[in-house]
């Protein structure tokens, strides 16, 4: 590392530092009721209470699993129907317009029908995330899917190589970097659906404990869970970068 | 000149052609682009084609490899109608930099024709050193296409056409963005290993000294729609070298023919 970044390293600590001084401080004054807001002190008590009691654990792995599972099941048919539409110049033609339609729609808006048809079951959870997760990812897999490069597919062509060949070794290696930018925006909304999910089925997870904190005035436990989710989000997306610089060092070399 | 055509069809006492375009003629989006093509050629000849640009000899080798059908007549390969590409056909695209794959190395770029062609995977790390060494290339095999010079690319694309084995080899201006002195040594590198391999090349280019230097014919092109407008057969001793060929009367005598003909084409 450079100076510069070491730079940049200490001066966001210092900020980060500096934004919890000034939430102890709100919080010692009272400017806020306690009621409503701990400080950091607080927090960070009953974080380790959570986790000591064993409590914390058991509804991060929920949120984590409900997570995984919607983000994966938004992966997996993410990309296929993205592959699908995207290596097919009618079907881009015929089903992009729909699909530009359906993309804005806010998915809070499909949770109703979720509810309706699936009860408040992990079922209904499921189907709502990947719902959620989908779009970003089958997006991507359309576009990288339609910008492979034409001559590579003369090249197939030439090496009489399967369908299959082609799609693994030449479309989607190429749609990689946007796939998997895809997959990194869906993680987040893979999160916030989670605890949407969990808060209005009464899921066992983190939405549920801070909706169950929030009802009873706990605001320490409230604020610990908000933090996890915070701490969930920033760790995962980091894992995903990492993993996309690893899968993507040929693009390094590139720049 | 219109004759030049027919002249080429059936010369008695010639093998049959490799490559032979009977009468084929390519009309895209309603514009004729190759009119009523015959042209045969033979099993491991050295076959050079030039011709102002936007002349067609593009699209006449993409008809020669299969990725395009004739709107009329014929293109056969070893008698039979060519549908498809096949692998037997390699072809050298001139945008080196499109025709890899960027996320491959040079030997992942390899082996991908060695993988379409069935080769076991325990095989293939031989093949491959082999093939990078054949085209210069020994100790590029981790690096990616990125971290490779224009000439250093070109071999690669090159290394991956050897490795289809391929009956004939057909390239589109390969050279035409290196500078002279890589484009001279990649000449003498695609001579001998032509010549080892004896593999029939059709070549695309330009560059008219360098079609006579390569060429055992060269075949001039006229524009819109494209059709023959000379042939010559180049009668240069072989090996060729860049100094003694490139003096040689013959080749001066057939550059100022060429010449003539290119400068005729573009009034
Ligand atoms: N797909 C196509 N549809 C319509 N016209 C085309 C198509 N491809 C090529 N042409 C036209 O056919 C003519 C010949 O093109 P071609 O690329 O074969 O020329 P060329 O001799 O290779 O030229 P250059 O030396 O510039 O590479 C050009 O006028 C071009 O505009
Ligand atoms: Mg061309």
């Amino acid at each position: 590392m450079n100076r510069a970044a070491i730079l940049w390293r200490v001066a966001s600590f210092a900020v980060a530092a500096s934004f919890v001084g000034l939430w102890q401080l709100i919080a010692n004054l009272k400017l806020v009721s306690p009621v409503f807001l701990p400080g950091p002190d607080r927090a960070w008590a009953a974080l380790v209470r959570g986790f000591s009691s064993g409590d914390l654990w058991s509804k991060l792995a929920g949120t984590l699993e409900h997570m995984a599972y919607g983000w994966l099941l938004a992966s997996i048919a993410g990309i296929a129907i993205g592959a699908i539409i995207g290596s097919s110049r009618t079907m881009r033609t015929y089903v992009a317009p729909s699909l530009e339609f359906l993309r804005p729609l806010p998915v809070s808006a499909i949770i109703p029908v979720a509810i309706a048809m699936l009860g408040l079951t992990q079922a209904m959870a499921l189907f709502v995330i990947s719902f959620g997760a989908i779009w970003p990812i089958m997006l991507a897999t359309i576009h990288g899917f339609a910008a492979v490069e034409p001559r590579l597919y003369e090249v197939a062509r030439s090496l009489q190589m399967s369908r299959l060949a082609v799609i693994f070794k030449i479309a989607l290696p190429s749609a990689s970097p946007d796939i998997l930018a895809g997959m990194r925006l869906s993680l987040t909304v893979a999160l916030i659906l989670s605890v949407v999910c969990e808060i209005l089925a009464g899921l066992d997870g983190l939405g549920h404990w801070v909706l169950l904190s929030a009802r009873a005035f706990r605001s320490a436990d409230l604020f610990a869970g908000v933090i996890l989710l915070g701490v969930t989000g920033y760790v995962t997306s980091v894992a995903m970068s990492l993993a996309e610089h690893k899968l993507l060092a040929w693009q390094a070399a590139q720049r | 000149m219109a004759s030049a055509a027919k002249r080429l069809d059936t010369v008695p006492g010639t093998p049959a052609p490799q490559i032979a375009f009977d009468g084929a003629t390519l009309v895209l989006g309603g514009k004729t682009i190759i009119e009523n093509l015959s042209l045969g050629v033979q099993p491991g000849e050295f076959l050079c084609i030039v011709g102002a640009s936007g002349c067609g000899k593009t699209t006449a080798l993409r008809l020669a490899a299969g990725l395009y059908q004739p709107t009329s007549g014929r293109v056969n390969f070893d008698g039979q109608p060519m549908r498809a590409p096949r692998r037997e056909i390699a072809i050298v695209f001139q945008d080196y930099g499109k025709a890899l794959l960027p996320w491959r190395t040079a030997a992942g770029n390899v082996s991908l024709a060695l993988e379409a062609a069935g080769m076991p995977s325990a095989e293939r790390p031989a093949r491959i050193e082999e093939l990078l060494r054949t085209v210069g290339l020994p100790g590029h095999a981790g690096k990616y296409p990125s971290e490779m010079s224009g000439g250093m690319q070109q071999r690669l694309q090159i290394a991956r056409c050897l490795a289809q084995e391929p009956k004939t080899l057909l390239m589109d201006e390969p050279f035409g963005a290196l500078d002279a002195m890589t484009r001279q040594g990649l000449q003498d590198e695609v001579l001998s290993l032509m010549a080892a391999s004896g593999a029939t090349v059709i070549f695309v280019t330009h560059d008219l000294d360098e079609a006579i230097y390569l060429g055992d014919r060269v075949i001039g092109l006229l524009p819109h729609p494209g059709r023959i407008g000379i042939e010559l057969a180049v009668n240069l001793p072989r090996p060729r070298d860049q100094l003694s060929t490139r003096e040689h009367p013959e080749f001066l005598r057939l550059r100022r023919q060429l010449f003539d003909f290119i400068k005729a084409t573009e009034q």
